[in-house]
């Protein structure tokens, strides 16, 4: 009862960004123990298997809403939708071997996941470029500050 | 000049996971969410399988290194799905994802009182500007954006 009552106060949208927080954040960890042991191939090789059950779980949930067809979906625009998703993975993995490296080269959790954490700054420059969006006043701080925390980091 | 190996490898997957940013708004403006993902483990299951025939993994590993690691794939991916979660459930785009953008700083609090990691002055204050530029930079610039 007590535990409903808490669930009732808790948003939704709350409760799962914090279980969000808690799940990366604690890959930071895990992250740092593992490359301490093995290297960023062998941790990305590692890393997809755990993500194996995740991708059978959302396929599932995928093949469920194309038969009650998705609404949101065009699919004239499927195709180019999955080249850019597909990308995004490449990149992704990646950017997983740098992070993994970063901290096989001796890096600390503590130091190398603030630094990798600052990756929105190139999103809005590239979403500047080529999406031409516009950076707001508060944006623009944020950049300065990221530049500001490289360089305190790496002191 | 060990200390900037680390560095660079560091702004490598910062410049990387940036530019995913963009790829992943490509693809989310024609497919859900949901199948975006999906083809994003793909790419990843291709990339192992390059990394499997090009690197010769090692694996003469020991057991919690196999779970940290393995357990890392599962936080992540599911870490992006209860992102994904909070944003259907309603809340608002700018505070959902400012607030996501504290993660590292439960990881600076583990990696100190779990791994006994010690920070200067400047690498903490280093740390807590990095996670408010994250946020500032994951607030929504308002009206005047234009669509790809």
């Amino acid at each position: 009862m007590k535990e409903q009552a808490h669930a009732r106060r808790l948003p939704a949208w709350l409760f799962w960004s914090l279980v969000t927080i808690v799940m990366w954040g604690t890959w930071g960890l895990v992250s740092k123990i593992a490359s301490d042991g093995v290297d960023a191939y062998t941790n990305q090789l590692l890393f997809t298997v755990g993500i194996v059950p995740l991708m059978v779980f959302v396929a599932w949930r995928v093949s469920r809403a194309g038969n009650r067809r998705d609404s949101s979906e065009k699919p004239e625009q499927r195709g180019r939708g999955v080249f850019w998703a597909f990308l995004t993975g490449i990149l992704g993995g990646v950017g997983n071997m740098a992070y993994f490296q970063a901290m096989v080269k001796g890096g600390q959790a503590s130091v190398v996941t603030p630094v990798t954490a600052l990756f929105p700054m190139v999103t809005v420059l590239l979403a500047m470029v080529f999406l031409k969006e516009r950076l707001g006043r508060v944006q623009w701080i944020g950049l300065g500050l990221a530049f500001v925390a490289i360089y305190l980091l790496n002191a | 000049m060990g200390s900037m190996v680390w560095l660079g490898f560091a702004i490598l997957a910062l410049v990387l996971w940036g530019i995913t940013g963009v790829t992943q708004k490509l693809s989310t403006n024609r497919i859900s969410s949901e199948r975006s993902f999906l083809w994003f483990c793909w790419a990843m299951v291709a990339l192992s399988a390059a990394a499997l025939l090009v690197a010769r993994p090692h694996w003469g590993i020991g057991p919690t290194v196999l779970v940290c690691s393995v357990a890392g794939g599962a936080l992540n991916g599911l870490g992006a799905w209860t992102s994904f979660r909070a944003l259907e459930s309603g809340g608002k785009a700018s505070i959902v994802i400012s607030l996501i953008s504290l993660f590292p700083l439960l990881t600076v609090v583990l990696a100190v009182g779990l791994l006994h990691e010690r920070l200067t002055w400047m690498q903490g204050a280093g740390a807590v500007v990095a996670i408010t530029a994250a946020i500032l930079l994951s607030l929504e610039p308002g009206p005047g954006k234009a669509e790809a």
